[in-house]
């Protein structure tokens, strides 16, 4: 019996680990081997053996020519990692926070909560690129934006006449509004299942409702924020669909500028370049770097989180 | 504090749509609580008791009716204006908290009326005094020792408490080099200078024209109109203000409690980490240390094991008579009831049925309910009636009880009324024999007994085995009620 | 045993002394007034969330000139008209085959959905209920996998499909679906989700089932998923979202650049709507644009309107993030 429940138990598996092997294992491996490969063709698979130099192209410390500085390529280190962090650390902090606020709202009242639930929730099915584009239309340089608050000839997006502040301030709008759904549904399910008791205790104490809240209930459901926190970091790094809903391009003007790359953008122009060359190396270096930072930083968070999480 | 409650009704409307019917929780409850008195509101699950509890507490708000705290009435005050203790049944701590956070919580949120001091000058005078006390304070150091180091926590707690000091003068005392022999003289020169210090601040507050009286307060000296909202104080008088806790009051309050309850050792514990009878005391702690007017206490013994149960109801009892707060007190249990409270509401399906002390509604029932509800064993009801003014069972004549109509009732007798006789009047067929220790529980059978067990109990030294045995009554333990109302004769 | 209460402190709660009717006015006007702000905060955001699906739906009825110089309604032209005039136009336009883009949307995303659920029931089953050796290890590799970013994977992947010899300029239609279905077919996140619900399926049923003479794979498709149909629900729900909404990788494997072999994110994303005037110009119509993404987002709101209990209890509780 227990024998044959072994090999029933790989059989079952079986779909499973060959597609997770071919779609998942093998990639993560062969993704490494290639960012230390030295002039790597993907149509053939051929290269000149291994190398740093894919890290250091796109981190701009080799030059793409040796000995020639001029060659140097820096828009992942000057563009796509910057504006990443940028965004990761002005988004997230100000979702997390406005979400909470929300879902604290959302717990106070009874009439028509759920209905308000349910219309925080709807960004969260839409297609990020679809939204994408109607903020683009009302960021436009006559849309409803500018018209509702007198701003004339000031431009958000338009090709050539913004500027890289505006555009990410933009992207940053864009980012929180479809960062919000998930997190309010989050705490606001984290916050009805706390027990009432502990809200009739504080109320015994005295203690005032903005108290409770900050005193308690956050604690309370600090699990919650710091799952809440990873999460949206991790997605903030990742950051490339908004940017390609509002703008579609990696640039604020002409010119071979990527300002407005993002690290996973930078990746997926490398693949879907229309060039003949396309450097999978450099993307497969790329993704190794948005790898390590996110690793890094969920363990950072969860190191410094090990002491004010309370359970 | 006393508390009258009148007329209090709760109802909890239905809802036709998914077939809810309405109950009336509490139904015209009219119960006045003596100021410093323990009263247990007593009754099966359901009986409104809770609520009635969670009405007091201002946490349910009530249908109809008023609730009076001596001469105010409370009845739509909000919660957290009422200044009650409530200790929740499974005691709501806040998990995330240390035990001396968790008491300290309801201490942020009150304000304390009081003289108006200088603090940095009394500190520095605090000090000062505290640090010639060099002896004491080694020997206390020492004491806080384990091997080499000395935990702050605790020799900050060890400090204060037995020196009576404020938190902060021993944290000063602690950065002190006191274990170091050697640098007695430091620690003289260093006094010095706190004197100093305190001179100096003393001397430039009197300048700006404060004056001090001998505790350190600031009193009036006509000018400083500026500290109270009235413009002029007689001279001399203290200047008084409302004011947030200081950190210093909060602590000596939250380990004066701790002492109370004797949860000291585990102040700095998460309520996790304790048990469930520390756990409880912990929730009075925290319930008391405001010096609530009033006392609630929901179902608190229900979660505690048997042994805990009997040592935490006596300490309830002993902690109610220390601080004298008036207290309400909700259970299930009678035994808990009868055995801690000077007064007992028996409550059943939101009525209030009889209210008394324990002895005298145990001794005194004014109903079958009541009747049925106190006792352990419980009482034994039989179907009787009366006629010509004598209380049959089953044609055999029990009791005389003159001047009572001819009626069908329930004749309740105490386990304790029946006494074993040759010639006794009512004969009952004993099927089984309990020792109990002291005592013995006979379980007997008789054609119109309406209960599930017939229990007598009778002293260990009657011997007596199973069969027909006959019996006669404590005319004390026994009571009539009236077949439909269940109401009592009383004859 | 001596116990002293501190007596000389003077404790009390902060609230105006006498006048308790005042205090009690005060308290009600308070609470009015903080649900006031609560309601009036909770809508102003309901309203900036709801915005630009307004606009999407309002921009669509617009004429472009309209649109082009801003305002909250349709006013310019007849609006019927301009929604007959703007919709027949996106649905006829040569880079958005709306029909043709949404059978190849849902062909995907059913295609996904459906593969992907057996998959994951086999597996859950396999992870929960069946005892084999290396169990726990492989579950912690699955695990592990999920802490990786995707984008690494997309890199090989995009090798692989080349060097299968399924993506290529005139990939088929059925080449393309392939590239879509295959590397979504396995999701760990879902296995281990419905691992946790059918750990909860006491075991006694199992065995119960082994005395009835059934076996294993009897007992997973006609006790486990029926008592799993909740989760199985909300994976097929979320995973359908997932690949309906999905951009990035169909837009790097779709070489072929025949718009009837798109599906609709690309599509929208890659189609320039635009008209020929009568000074044989073109004019980019950024109303077209607008009913595209109509077209594009209306279908899943509908479907989240009828199963959003469904998906938002499913979220909650399993703390999925897109």
């Amino acid at each position: 019996m227990e024998r044959r429940s072994n090999w029933k138990g790989w059989l079952y598996l079986s779909p499973a680990l060959v597609l997770i092997a071919l779609f998942t294992i093998f990639p993560i491996i062969n993704t490494f081997i290639i960012s230390f490969m030295k002039d790597y063709n993907y149509a053939s698979g051929a290269n000149e053996g291994f190398t740093f130099d894919n890290y250091g192209i796109i981190l701009g410390l080799t030059p793409l020519i040796p000995g020639d500085d001029s060659t140097r390529v820096t828009e992942f280190i000057r563009y796509a990692l910057p504006n990443t962090l940028i965004i990761t650390f002005v988004t997230v902090p100000i979702s997390v926070l406005l979400s909470l606020m929300i879902a604290v709202g959302l717990n106070r009242i009874k009439k028509v909560r759920s209905f308000f639930q349910t219309i925080f929730f709807l960004p969260y099915v839409t297609n990020t690129i679809a939204v994408g584009m109607v903020f683009a239309q009302i960021f436009s340089h006559t849309g409803l934006f500018n018209s509702i608050f007198g701003l004339e000839n000031v431009y958000w997006l338009e090709q050539g006449m913004t500027t890289w502040g505006r555009s990410m301030f933009l992207i940053c709008l864009y980012v929180i509004w479809t960062a919000l759904p998930f997190k309010i549904l989050i705490f606001a399910s984290a916050l009805q299942s706390i027990d009432k008791q502990y809200y009739d205790a504080a109320r015994i104490d005295a203690s005032p409702r903005w108290k409770t809240d900050l005193k308690i209930v956050f604690p309370l459901i600090s699990p919650q924020i710091l799952y809440v926190s990873v999460t949206s970091f991790i997605s903030g790094f990742k950051e490339y669909n908004a940017i390609i809903g509002l703008f579609n391009r990696s640039y604020t003007s002409d010119g071979n500028l990527h300002d407005l790359y993002t690290v996973v953008y930078y990746i997926y122009d490398q693949i879907q370049s229309d060039s003949a060359v396309r450097h999978l190396d450099y993307a497969a270096a790329g993704s190794v770097v948005l790898f390590v930072i996110i690793f890094a930083f969920t363990l950072l968070q969860m190191q410094v989180s090990k002491k004010r999480i309370h359970y | 504090m006393e508390i009258k409650l009148v007329d209090l009704t709760k109802i909890y409307p239905g809802d036709e749509k998914k077939g809810v019917l309405e109950t009336r929780a509490v139904d015209s409850l009219n119960v006045t609580i003596e100021d410093g008195e323990l009263v247990g509101l007593l009754g099966p699950s359901g009986c409104g008791k809770s609520t009635t509890l969670y009405m007091i507490s201002g946490l349910t708000d009530p249908t109809e009716g008023e609730i009076w705290f001596d001469e105010e009435d409370v009845t739509n005050l909000e919660t957290e204006k009422r200044g009650i203790g409530l200790v929740f049944q499974n005691y709501a701590l806040y998990p995330h908290m240390t035990v001396y956070r968790n008491i300290a919580f309801p201490l942020t949120n009150l304000r304390i009326y009081t003289e108006k001091k200088d603090w940095r000058l009394s500190y520095l005078w605090e000090l000062q005094q505290a640090m010639g006390r060099k002896e004491e304070i080694r020997s206390i150091l020492h004491s806080c020792r384990e091997g080499k180091t000395i935990h702050r926590k605790t020799a900050l707690a060890c400090l204060t408490k037995k020196m009576g000091v404020s938190l902060s003068v021993a944290k000063a005392l602690y950065r002190l080099p006191y274990l170091d022999e050697t640098k007695d003289g430091e620690i003289e020169t260093r006094k010095e200078k706190v004197l100093h210090a305190f001179e100096r601040r003393k001397e430039r507050r009197e300048k700006w024209g404060y004056r001090f009286d001998e505790n350190l307060c600031i009193v009036a000296k006509g000018k400083l109109s500026f500290l109270t909202k009235k413009k002029e104080v007689e001279d001399g008088t203290p200047y008084m203000v409302t004011r947030k806790l200081t950190k210093d009051e909060v602590d000596s309050l939250v380990r004066d409690v701790a002492r109370l309850v004797q949860i000291e050792e585990y102040l700095d514990r998460k309520p996790a980490q304790l048990s469930g009878g520390q756990q409880q005391r912990v929730a009075i702690a925290r319930a008391l240390v405001k010096k609530p007017k009033v006392l609630l206490l929901d179902e608190p013994l229900s979660n505690l094991d048997a042994r805990l149960r009997l040592q935490t109801r006596a300490e309830i009892r002993r902690i109610q008579k220390e601080t004298k707060i008036t207290t309400v007190f909700v259970t299930h249990d009678q035994d808990e009831a009868m055995s801690i409270c000077d007064k007992i509401v028996v409550m059943k399906d939101g009525l209030s049925m009889q209210v008394g002390k324990p002895q005298d509604v145990y001794r005194d029932p004014d109903n079958l309910f009541v009747a049925k509800f106190l006792g352990n064993p419980p009482i034994n009801v039989f179907r009787g009636y009366i006629k010509d003014g004598k209380c049959y069972l089953q044609g055999e004549e029990i009791l005389s009880c003159p001047g009572v109509a001819d009626q069908n009732v329930h004749v309740g007798i105490r386990p304790e009324g029946l006494l074993p006789a040759e010639d006794g009047v009512l004969s009952l067929n004993i099927v089984e024999i309990q020792t109990k220790g002291k005592d013995v529980d006979l379980i007997g059978e008789h054609p119109s007994f309406e209960g599930e067990r017939l229990v007598v109990t009778v002293d260990s030294e009657d011997d007596l085995a199973p069969g027909r045995r006959r019996f006669n009554l404590r005319p004390s333990k026994v009571y009539l009620f009236e077949e439909k109302s269940e109401k009592r004769i009383r004859f | 045993m001596e116990q002293e209460i501190q007596t000389h402190l003077n404790l009390i709660i902060p609230r105006r002394k006498g006048d308790l009717r005042k205090t009690e006015r005060r308290d009600k006007v308070l609470h009015v007034l903080s649900l006031v702000l609560v309601y009036l905060f909770l809508a102003f955001f309901a309203f900036i969330v709801l915005f630009p699906f307004y606009y999407m739906i309002v921009a669509s009825f617009m004429t472009e000139d309209q649109l082009t110089t801003g305002g909250f309604f349709p006013t310019d032209g007849n609006i019927l008209e301009n929604i007959a005039f703007n919709y027949s136009h996106t649905i006829n336009n040569e880079g958005f085959p709306y029909f043709r883009l949404v059978l190849n949307t849902v062909i995907v995303g059913l295609g996904t959905t459906c593969g992907s659920l057996v998959i994951t029931i086999l597996s859950a089953f396999a992870f929960s209920k069946l005892e084999f050796r290396g169990r726990e290890i492989l579950f912690t590799i699955f695990l592990a996998t999920m802490m990786i970013p995707g984008e690494m994977m997309v890199i090989t992947n995009y090798i692989t499909m080349s060097t299968l010899d399924l993506a290529y300029a005139d990939q088929t239609q059925f080449q393309v679906y392939l590239t879509l279905i295959l590397p979504f077919l396995c999701n760990v996140f879902y296995i281990y989700l419905l691992r946790q619900n059918f750990k909860q399926i006491p075991n006694e049923l199992y065995l119960a089932a082994k005395v009835d003479g059934k076996s294993d794979w009897q007992y997973l498709w006609k006790v486990m998923v029926p008592l799993a149909m909740p989760t199985l629900i909300t994976i097929f729900i979320l995973q359908f979202i997932e690949s309906w909404n999905s951009y990035v990788w169909p837009r790097t494997i779709i070489i072929n650049r025949d718009p009837n072999f798109s599906v609709l994110s690309v599509a929208l994303r890659g189609t320039a709507f635009r008209y020929l005037d009568r000074l044989d110009q073109w004019r980019p119509m950024y109303t077209w644009q607008m009913a595209a993404t109509v077209l594009t987002t209306v279908p899943l709101l509908i479907l989240f309107i009828l199963f959003r209990k469904y998906i938002m209890r499913g979220i909650a509780r399993a703390g999925i993030k897109g």
